[in-house]
């Protein structure tokens, strides 16, 4: 377990970390610009109902473990309206800014452990993550990306559209093929709602990228 | 002797009275020149145009050969001696020009000569003038590596005359600019004798000695570790000392002596309380009206750019609230406005909860009335403001920089007559196009985008790539019709012009700005194959070339985009990659996929995934083609590429080759 140094070459660290590389790779397909889409469902014993979501990346700062984009969800039932946009934030763990355990949001370690177990390619890590939730882990060569999405506010409709952003998801991304399963955690909503998306091509024949660079 | 017309005489009669053989005519000519011109610009300049330099530096010429003498008693010769250096200074006192003049007319050794006098006044007046010049970038440059200019430089701190040591302090500043510099002054003991000014010295001395430590210091971890061990007493408490003096212009020097020693040694002033220290006191100093508070912003700007621990810290000290209040007063001398709005732009430069911070305050408007300041530095300044604040992708997201109070005075600046202010320009405007509203057609009904295609063609290679920078995000993710609108703007011509332009920066900015083209729904793949497929020409044409990696990648996935299109297009792009018919060629793409850079070799094999997609009717033939290149020899080297995203991608391609039966 590498114990923390303090780095004295680059003045310009933020001061008291080393850079150890263990945040997750770069991955093409989670970047600015890709779209994924797919579906969001929530099963309960009366009924499953489900809805067509599209996600698009806006913004990415691997720096800051930050990520943004859009949320597209289409027909959600008990909504007003046909199409709801919502901005969502996100936080990428990458043990440098953020870490498996959610620390807000109504979620307590317990609440962490039980929506990342639900992702096969969590259980690996389960085990450091009930230590020390994942601080010293060296994700730098896992092809799975785990974020936390949270919807900041409705884009296209008014905050009495019949839907809730009060939640946030807990996100797995997979870097071979650009899919995302997600659980939606809202401890005044259904739990376990399922995000379940691919990345889209669309309409090509092949993967297509473009992208934003800030000055 | 007084009189009542002492300052009333034309600058032409004071120099025909200048050329008078009376001595006393000629003092009293030359105390009224320099009581003309003290701290009056306008009547330098004049004084100049009439070849008064040349006039007083021949009469200091004339009467300079007297200085050694020991009888020199004589009043009239000091007198002077004493008012043509006192009048050279005054020439060269802020005033570059003057400067110029005064070592152009030779005066300039003769003044070092005045310091070998008996004549205290004398003396004086000599290490004033000299100092005085010393302060302009334009003083010749003293030679530390020659041995008796260093000695003459030791015997002048020794000296105990104020002005006389303090010009020695003042060379120092002025002229010590390489580690072999700061080696040899620090070898030849320069360091304990400043350190001796420092701890012991006047007002005066503390200061020059501040400001000498500094240029010495500067990037020379070294020294600054040598200064800070125990043979020298405990000088680096000294200057931590002084950072709490009375007088502002010492605090002020003392931080930015610190300032110094922390950005070149991190290893020193590491703990909170100094770095907050620091902080607090320059904030305090942008109280002072004058020149401290001038040169404060720009001090403060030194201690926090591009370290966000700092940044942290300032936040947390109010920094954005009292930099904003500052500027809220108006009327700011053009030095403090351009460092208030540069300090700004440093806090602002990396963290979100600053800008956050910055934006909640709502005054916005403070930064963009500095766009139409007077001068051209605020100018730049307020455009680097916005530059830093509009990096909040949560804000560009949500459309609150594209409105015309902030949109229009910018467009504006494009035409601005200093490149400086146009390249600041395009930098703020390149953050604000990437909006992910419907309101990015703001930017083409002020005519920022027909703007933008201009500079496009501009002489200065910074206008063009950084015009091509703002074009590549506003098209991104943008609507056909507004791509059509750029593009038809633009021209295929231009485009595929630009993306064989001699600079390498405006080579990858094109390419970048065709990639985002034609991205997006498959038509705009169309935009490649404009006139003859202009453009798909000139990318493979690039990369045949390509002299750095950033220009591969943006090329490649040029490329890859087209590339995820129909049969046509995928055929298309394996004439880019193999347009002779020997394919024994090394293809651009063998170099790419070897090497370092591993963006460059994931854009690739994206490429060849594009090119090989098993659903497309031709693959198999592109398979075979790629595999005759050794394409997938050399990819099958890769499949424990040490990048992930390169690694997963071969072996997706691997993996889809199978499809085809082959190995």
């Amino acid at each position: 377990m590498p114990v923390r140094v303090a780095e004295i070459s680059a003045p310009s660290q933020v001061s008291g970390t080393i850079s150890r590389h263990t945040s997750p790779p770069a991955c093409t397909l989670l970047s600015v610009g890709q779209a994924f889409s797919g579906t969001q469902n929530v099963s309960s014993i009366q009924k499953e109902e489900a809805w067509r979501v599209n996600v698009r990346i806006q913004g990415c700062d691997l720096e800051h473990g930050y990520l943004c984009g859009t949320m597209e969800a289409l027909n959600v039932p008990m909504a007003d309206t046909p199409i709801v946009v919502t901005f969502w934030e996100g936080e990428i763990v990458d043990t440098k800014n953020y870490t498996f355990f959610t620390g807000k949001w109504d979620a307590s370690p317990e609440d962490d452990k039980r929506h990342w177990t639900k992702f096969p390619s969590f259980l690996p890590l389960l085990s450091q993550v009930e230590i020390d939730g994942g601080k010293s882990l060296d994700l730098s060569n896992c092809p799975y990306i785990f974020m936390r999405w949270k919807e900041q506010y409705f884009v296209n409709v008014g905050t009495d559209c019949g839907l809730t952003i009060a939640g946030f998801y807990y996100v797995c991304f997979s870097c071979s093929d650009g899919s995302i399963n997600g659980f939606y955690y809202d401890p005044n909503s259904s739990p376990f709602q399922k995000l379940e998306l691919k990345s889209t091509n669309e309409g090509r024949s092949g993967f297509s990228f473009s992208s934003y660079e800030l000055q | 002797m007084p009189s009542a017309t002492v300052n009333n005489h034309r600058p032409r009669e004071l120099l025909s009275l200048l050329a008078s053989a009376d001595p006393e005519i000629k003092v009293r000519a030359l105390r009224e020149v320099k009581n003309q011109i003290i701290g009056n610009r306008t009547k330098k300049l004049s004084f100049l145009k009439i070849g008064a330099v040349p006039a007083v530096s021949g009469i200091l010429a004339d009467s300079v050969d007297n200085v050694i003498d020991s009888n020199c008693n004589n009043d009239n010769i000091n007198n002077i001696l004493v008012q043509s250096a006192a009048a050279l200074g005054s020439f060269a006192c802020g005033f570059d020009a003057g400067v110029h003049a005064v070592v152009d007319a030779g005066a300039f050794p003769n003044l070092f000569r005045l310091l070998g006098s008996s004549n205290e006044k004398v003396v004086d007046a000599g290490a004033r003038a000299l100092r005085m010049i010393y302060q302009s970038k334009l003083a010749p440059k003293y030679d530390f590596l020659q041995q008796k200019n260093m000695e003459f430089l030791i015997s002048l701190l020794n000296s105990n005359n104020e002005n006389v040591n303090g010009l020695g302090a003042s060379i120092i500043t002025h002229s010590c600019e390489t580690s072999l510099e700061q080696k040899a002054l620090f070898d030849a003991g320069i360091l304990r004798k400043l350190n001796g000014l420092l701890e012991g010295g006047s007002l005066s001395q503390r200061d020059a000695s501040l400001e000498s430590l500094a240029t010495i210091f500067k990037n020379n971890p070294e020294i600054i570790s040598k200064f800070s061990g125990p043979e020298i007493g405990r000088p680096l408490s000294s200057v931590i000392d002084l950072a709490k003096d009375r007088y502002p212009r010492t605090r002020l020097l003392a931080c930015m002596c610190l300032i110094v020693i922390r950005n070149t040694s991190p290893l020193f002033l590491q703990d909170i309380g100094i770095k907050t220290k620091l902080i607090h006191i320059l904030l305090e100093l942008l109280d002072d009206s004058g020149q401290v508070g001038d040169e404060a912003p720009f001090a403060f700007s030194s201690l926090i750019a591009q370290k966000e621990d700092l940044q942290e810290l300032a936040l947390e000290a109010n920094a954005i609230d009292k930099l904003l209040h500052h500027l809220q007063k108006g009327s700011l001398h053009p030095r403090r406005y351009e460092g208030i709005l540069l300090a700004l732009a440093d806090m602002c430069s990396k963290m979100e909860s600053c800008r956050s911070k910055f934006l909640s305050l709502q005054v916005l408007n403070l930064v963009t009335d500095a766009l139409t300041d007077d001068s051209a530095d605020v100018r730049t300044a307020a455009c680097i403001c916005l530059k830093s604040v509009t990096r909040s992708i949560k804000n560009l997201s949500a459309g609150y920089f594209m409105d015309e109070v902030i949109v229009i005075p910018l467009v504006r600046l494009f035409l601005d007559p200093s490149t400086s202010v146009q390249v600041a320009a395009l930098g703020a405007v390149s953050n604000i196009v990437v909006d992910f509203t419907t309101r990015k057609s703001i930017f083409v009904q002020c005519g920022g985008m027909k703007q933008l295609v201009q500079l496009a063609k501009s002489m200065e290679s910074a206008v063009r790539s950084n015009a091509l920078w703002a074009l590549k995000n506003f098209v991104f993710l943008s609507d056909n019709r507004l791509k059509e609108s750029v593009f038809s703007e633009l021209t295929a011509c231009l485009l595929a012009s630009l993306i064989c332009d001699p600079e390498p920066s405006v080579q990858e900015q094109a390419l970048a700005l065709v990639r985002n083209l034609i991205d997006g729904c498959i038509n705009s793949i169309e935009f490649a194959f404009a006139e003859d497929g202009l453009i798909l020409a000139a990318i493979g044409r690039q990369l045949q070339s390509a002299s750095k990696a950033e220009i591969g990648i943006q090329g490649m996935y040029a490329l890859c985009n087209v590339a995820s299109g129909n049969e046509f297009h995928k055929e298309a792009v394996m004439h880019q990659l193999f347009p002779l018919m020997d394919d024994k060629n090394q293809s651009f793409m063998m170099k790419f996929l070897q090497s370092n850079d591993s963006q460059l070799r994931a854009a690739t094999v994206w490429a060849i995934l594009n090119l090989t997609c098993p659903l497309s009717p031709g693959a198999s033939g592109r398979l075979e083609k790629l595999r005759n290149a050794g394409i997938f020899s050399q990819m099958k080297n890769m499949v424990n590429d040490p990048c992930v995203d390169v690694k997963l991608r071969v072996r997706t391609v691997l993996g889809q080759s199978m499809a085809f039966g082959n190995n």
